[in-house]
């Protein structure tokens, strides 16, 4: 029988009392599901990089799986996505006013803002959905958004290949210049701020489950306020005002830029790139700050 | 009797000058243990002091501390049989295609502590809160008040972990190895291993969702044993599969158990826990019954059990009450550690920089003579 300061536990009795109290030492010891501080958690999180990849993978392949043309789809789903928007609004409204080379516009609006759409909503499900996981293993949680986004890119890119080909063969540009090579400078802002707001609304929704349907509509309106369809300079040509405002909007930002570069042989504005850059960071850093500070909430 | 288990007593002298002055600080910061990693910490040596009194294990620290722990649901019920003042309310509700709620208490006031080396059974009836105390010794649920402190994390094998089910069964093996934080590596090595304890045969090339629910079960129970975790807790895992199976699973369950620091059991049968465990937790309706050792409560339960089962509530009554008033209430307090003096190297510690890449080239070395060895 040992004893004595050093002693891990024991076992002290109270004169007449039925209780037992146990000293603990803490040395080794921490709270079971506690939440680590941000640093660790971010090591944490790069720690299961891998599970994070092969999730992702495994979805993408798997969501196709069931189809006769299985990961087929991957690229006919944009093509024909394309091609709807091509016989809409290239044949049968006969372009946008005012815009040049409108399908090329319309073609880079509409796949690029589908992937912050699919992200976003996916993305404020991402709790909901990963529940089963939530329960069964322990991991950092903000694996479950940015998996969601991993899995949208993955999608993004045989999107971003039928997207290079239908501007190639349907709306051909006059020039091709070494602006092109600007494209992916943005389209990693764009996943950047996307991902941080994944991560903003999967909080909120996972606190409230009513938000994802909020934001399911918010995305529509956002969509129109993106000019996806439609050009500013031409609508709100007498409301300068507005059209400031609604020109630091990010993703109309992402979308301008893209289409500077590839269509319009023009250098995007650097002003334009400081309010992305600001967006992306900012948004990122908010979003990931915001679902940590709720860690221990989740899947409850 | 229970209280006593194999914990030394303090000598006199420390307990009489210590009740007022108990240090009692909870809400500080926590540190030590690698959070998120299901393998031991390097242990620090200056809690290892406990010599048990059978002196069968050579040393005795706490790897799972349960403080206070209370869980409360609140979850919607049809029960319109009380108050007549929710009436209204559940008129709103009502609109709203909601039902009203109540307070489901699935735990209160559970306090105990699991010492490395310990074999603890958790018995008790349907709903009595057993896999929630695991669920919540996991950490895969946060209890409505208390906490629980534990050297790494604790790895639950129950029967609920999830899957993909579009993709074969050896995907998912890939899968939730790196789910529990294993390498692309350390996965590949397990896979074989993981494979063979299912022992599905050509299923585990099939999408999981043709998998019937005991090769499911199967599969994630051989998934979940391929972390080999420091304190595990198994969840009728036992239960599952067929006699081949059974026979394949209790080998491993020993092999991890031999291997784990701390093992918690929850298990229906009373006979299961007397033989396997050194310990038993005894829960009813939420609440600690009896904390002590294995033969003593899983024999105490097993008498109140076939008394409510015959229909004998008196019986079942005193049995119980019996058991409660035998109890012992612990009560769990948290003592900081002592500054460690001066960068002492630990004799277990995980090597840094220079003495890191030393041990990693002799780990290659060791590696590489492992498999030539194995070639011839």
């Amino acid at each position: 029988m040992s004893s004595g300061p050093e002693t891990g536990s024991y076992t002290a009795l109270f004169d007449a009392s039925p209780t037992t109290t146990k000293l603990v030492t803490l040395g080794n010891l921490s709270r079971v599901g506690a939440r680590p501080p941000l640093g660790q958690y971010v090591r944490l999180l790069w720690a299961r990089r891998h599970f994070l990849w092969a999730d992702a993978r495994a979805k993408v392949t798997s969501g196709t799986r069931q189809s006769l043309l299985g990961q087929a789809w991957l690229v006919l789903d944009p093509l024909i996505n394309g091609a709807v928007y091509f016989v809409v609004f290239g044949l049968l409204m006969k372009g946008g006013r005012g815009i040049e080379n409108f399908i090329g516009y319309l073609l880079i609006g509409v796949f690029l803002f589908q992937f912050t759409t699919a992200s976003i909503n996916g993305g404020a499900r991402s709790v909901q959905t990963g529940k089963n996981l939530i329960r069964a293993f322990t991991f950092p949680r903000a694996a479950l958004p940015i998996s969601v986004v991993l899995r949208n890119l993955l999608n993004l890119g045989p999107t971003l290949v039928t997207l290079a080909a239908l501007i190639y063969f349907i709306a051909p540009v006059e020039e091709y210049t070494w602006r092109l090579a600007l494209v992916p400078a943005a389209l990693a802002l764009q996943v950047m701020f996307t991902t941080g707001l994944a991560l903003l609304v999967a909080r909120w929704a996972a606190a409230l489950p009513d938000v994802a349907n909020l934001i399911r509509m918010s995305m529509r309106i956002w969509l129109y306020a993106s000019a996806v369809f439609f050009s500013f300079d031409t609508l709100l040509e007498d409301r300068p005002d507005i059209q400031r405002v609604l020109e630091t909007n990010p993703m109309f930002i992402v979308l301008d830029i893209v289409r500077d570069c590839v269509l319009y042989a023009t250098t995007p504005d650097p002003m334009r790139w400081v309010w992305l850059g600001g967006w992306a960071v900012g948004m990122l850093l908010i979003g990931f700050i915001t679902f940590w500070q709720a860690e221990e909430s989740y899947g409850r | 009797m229970a209280a006593d288990l194999d914990y030394p007593m303090p000598p006199p002298q420390l307990s009489k000058g210590r009740p007022a002055s108990m240090p009692v600080p909870v809400q500080r910061p926590l540190t030590g243990a690698i959070p998120m990693s299901v393998q031991a910490p390097p242990h620090t040596g200056q809690l290892a002091a406990v010599a048990p009194r059978s002196g069968s294990t050579p040393v005795l620290w706490p790897t799972v501390a349960v403080q206070g722990l209370r869980m409360f649901y609140r979850t919607p019920s049809t029960d319109t049989s009380s108050g007549r003042r929710a009436k209204l309310r559940r008129t709103v509700l009502n609109a709203l295609g909601q039902e009203p709620k109540v307070t489901v208490r699935a735990l209160t006031d559970i306090s105990f502590v699991a010492n490395s080396g310990e074999q603890i059974g958790i018995v008790g009836q349907n709903g009595s809160g057993k896999s929630t105390l695991l669920r919540i010794i996991a950490g895969l649920e946060k209890p409505t008040k208390g906490q629980v402190l534990a050297e790494s994390t604790p790895v639950l094998i129950g029967v609920n972990a999830a899957l993909v089910p579009d993709l074969p069964g050896e995907e998912n093996v890939r899968l939730g190895c790196l789910a529990m934080g294993l390498s692309p590596a350390e996965a590949q090595a397990a896979i074989p291993d993981v494979i063979e304890l299912a022992g599905l045969g050509k299923s585990i090339y099939l999408p999981m969702r043709t998998y019937s629910s005991g090769m499911a079960a199967r599969l994630r129970f051989a998934i979940a044993t391929a972390a080999r975790p420091h304190i595990l807790l198994i969840d009728e895992a036992l239960a599952t599969g067929d006699a081949a199976f059974k026979e394949r699973s209790e080998v491993r369950m020993e092999r991890l158990r031999k291997e784990a620091g701390t093992v918690f059991l929850v298990s229906h049968a009373a006979q299961t826990i007397e033989e396997s465990c050194t310990r038993a937790i005894w829960l009813h309706h939420g609440r600690l019954v009896l904390d002590g050792e294995a033969q003593d409560v899983a024999v105490r339960y097993r008498k109140w059990a076939w008394a409510h089962a015959k229909d004998k509530p008196d019986d079942a009554k005193r049995i119980l009450e019996e058991a409660f008033a035998e109890r012992r209430e612990t009560e769990v307090r948290f003592d900081t550690p002592e500054p460690a003096k001066g960068p002492v190297r630990e004799r277990h510690a995980r090597p840094r920089g220079r003495d890191a890449k030393q041990a990693k080239t002799r780990a290659a070395r060791i590696a590489a003579l492992q498999t030539e060895a194995g070639d011839l």
